[in-house]
């Protein structure tokens, strides 16, 4: 086993780890401080992917911007800190069982299947000139619906929440 | 490259206006006074109407644009043509309803999003690349969940539109998912890409299967299948009508355009011979129209069994689209230009029917204040006009002559024989028969009970019975003078790089 293939299992885990405790967590500070944890190693396996830019995007983006915007909102929130997240469970038997046969299935897939796999062995010096230059040409609808969508949330999450004087 | 995207342009100019529309509408909610919104409905209605103007205009183009994104199709124009339809309907329903209309203050959000929706579901309808489909599902999806929870004041609209944004978070995970499974398998998120990709070798066929299935899950929440169905009865029954009613009938025109090109551009065999005219076949005997086969008898047989038991119009009518949804999943199976075609024609009928029938629920709605079934009794004394009108579009929706469903559904049927799928079209006519009873429940107790309480005849506005027969009357007529839609039906099947 190389060290890369060792440092890709370090952050596969921790990912996987810090993702199971935003799930199960049943406080929401400490679920929202795995997700920093889990957005950090998703960078890590983007950098092993050589995605420099993408990498340092989600480094910069989601662990800098979103995450701390996360975070403050739960703090500065006190009935969310002081009130636990209502987590009930039922029918877990099915659940399980269900949870198990599809895990089995996917598991089982994704080793028996051969991937297609890229031939292309040198790999790009740095990869955000290319990235915005193709944004700018080959993935341009998608780059500028992509504004639409965000637009869209917006006008939505302000329509949602603006507190409206009862008539 | 820049030159070639210019060029593009002008091939997605409905499109552009749609953006368009949707910009000056939001800021113009922001500076037109309260007293005079209904500048916005009018400015929202212009910019759709130059949207179908210029899909119109475009008509015969087939080509594709932006490095593959999208295309502009015969197949994509008839189902653009039936979505600007819709939304203008719905945006002259909206001047109507009494809900929408008591929110002023947030009225250049609404139609802003409105537009914003149409403008989603033109890209569902061209998208080629399953990246540019996933982000039109998304900015359709996003409007409808802002949308549905629009008189927030309604506890049960706050809450159709968190279910609908959790189903919907859900499923589009699942589809991303399968997405993920496609692309590792042929390494293309371009639709033909994947086509070649699959045609050039065997692949692993349970991940196609299990890929195929997770993606079905996006599909068939769009389209409201079982047994993605669930958030459909709450979802229609807590939106406002005119959303409802737009979520009925546009955005499951969307979900099977997307849905119909995506099977047949991936999974297309173009190299079959020997099969007969507007036939086609699937890649490797990989029988995905099966799965759609078990989808669309599921989804109409609980459609109407369900529906038998509401009480509440707006959560039989859902069930009722359910199990449209279903009828118009038999046209997908059968793999043949005419299923296609029979898909084509019965939206258009569905169009008019489905919406009249909400409309309907809207008005008496308006009037009476209530969406219960019981207070239809004796409607027919008091409102002749608007009961007589109901009956039509119930007729047309359990299919019978002489009105347009019978002619969606004669040609759904066909179109099976002609596939020898008969088992199926056993299944759907006897659900026909299921979905007979509860749309004459409606109908009995507009005309066979006496009206409980108040008996007064309620009138009609002039322009609500200008709208109500603008409804009426396509529904009457394409079930006589079918021959046009059947044309333009016919000649819309044709996809942009397929034979």
């Amino acid at each position: 086993m190389d060290l890369f293939t060792i440092i890709f299992y370090a952050f596969a885990l921790l990912a996987l780890g810090a993702g199971s405790v935003v799930v199960f967590s049943k406080n929401i500070v400490h679920a929202a401080f795995a997700l920093l944890f889990a957005f950090f190693a998703v960078a890590g396996l983007y950098v092993l992917l050589m995605a420099d830019f993408l990498a340092i995007t989600q480094l910069l983006i989601y662990v800098g911007g979103i995450l701390v915007l996360v975070i403050f909102g739960v703090m500065l929130t006190n009935t969310v800190i002081s009130v636990d997240v209502k987590t009930g469970t039922v029918q877990s038997m099915p659940a399980v069982l269900l949870s198990a046969a599809l895990a089995g299935m996917l598991v089982g897939m994704f080793w028996s299947t051969d991937w297609k796999v890229t031939t292309q062995q040198t790999l790009p010096e740095a990869t955000g000139n290319e990235l915005g230059t193709m944004l700018l040409t080959s993935y341009v609808l998608p780059f500028e619906i992509a504004s639409v969508v965000l637009l869209v949330a917006l006008v939505g999450a302000a329509m949602i929440a603006r507190r409206e004087k009862k008539a | 490259m820049v030159e070639q995207l210019i060029a593009n342009l002008r091939g997605f100019i409905p499109e552009v206006s749609l953006a368009v529309t949707f910009c000056v509408a939001l800021v113009a909610g922001l500076i037109v006074k309260k007293h005079q919104q209904e500048f916005i409905s009018v400015l929202a209605l212009v910019g759709t109407l130059i949207a179908g103007v210029f899909v119109l205009i475009y008509a015969d183009q087939s080509q594709t644009l932006f490095s593959g994104m999208i295309v502009a199709d015969p197949f994509a124009t008839y189902f653009k043509v039936v979505i600007t339809l819709c939304s203008i309907i719905i945006i002259l329903f909206s001047q109507y309803s009494s809900e929408v209309q008591q929110t002023v203050k947030r009225m250049g959000e609404y139609y802003a999003l409105l537009v914003a929706m149409t403008l989603g579901m033109f890209l569902m309808v061209g998208a080629t690349n399953l990246l540019m489909m996933v982000l039109a599902i998304e900015l359709t999806s996003l409007t409808s969940y802002i949308l549905s929870g629009y008189t927030k004041e309604a506890t049960d609209s706050s809450e159709a539109s968190l279910k609908y944004i959790i189903y919907g978070a859900l499923s589009t995970g699942l589809m991303l998912y399968g997405i993920s499974i496609l692309f590792g398998l042929t390494g293309a998120t371009d639709m033909f890409g994947v086509n070649q990709a699959l045609a050039a070798g065997p692949v692993n066929a349970i991940a196609l299967l299990i890929a195929s299935i997770l993606i079905i899950a996006g599909f068939g929440y769009k389209i409201s299948a079982v047994p993605f169905h669930f958030w459909t009865p709450d979802v229609y029954e807590g939106a406002p009508v005119t959303i409802t009613a737009f979520l009925s009938v546009a955005s499951k025109a969307a979900g099977f355009a997307v849905m119909i090109r995506f099977f047949k551009v991936c999974f297309i065999d173009s190299n079959v011979v020997g099969l007969p005219a507007g036939m086609w076949a699937s890649l490797q005997g990989f029988e995905w129209n099966n799965l759609v086969a078990i989808l669309a008898v599921l989804t109409m047989t609980l459609g109407n069994l369900v529906a038998v038991w509401q009480d509440n119009m707006k959560r039989l009518l859902a069930y009722s689209s359910i199990a449209h949804a279903g009828y118009m999943l038999m046209g997908v199976v059968v793999l043949s230009d005419k299923g296609v075609a029979a898909v084509l024609i019965y939206f258009a009928v569905y169009l008019f029917m489905n919406l009249g029938a909400f409309y309907c629920v809207m008005l008496v709605a308006n009037k009476l204040g209530s969406e219960h079934i019981d207070s239809y009794k004796g409607l027919g004394h008091r409102a002749p006009l608007l009961s007589t009108a109901m009956v039509v579009f119930f007729i047309s929706l359990a299919g019978l002559p002489p009105t347009a469903g019978f002619i969606g559904k004669l040609y759904l049927f066909a179109a099976l024989l002609d596939a020898q799928w008969v088992w199926l079209a056993v299944i759907g006519a006897l659900n026909s028969v299921v979905s007979l009873y509860y749309y004459v429940r409606v109908v009995r107790n507009m005309f066979l009970r006496d009206p409980e309480g108040s008996a007064e005849p309620v009138a009609l506005p002039v322009a609500q019975v200008v709208i109500l027969l603008a409804l009426v009357i396509p529904t009457l007529v394409l079930g006589l003078y079918f021959g046009p839609l059947v044309d333009f039906a016919n000649a819309s099947v044709v996809m942009f790089g397929l034979p």
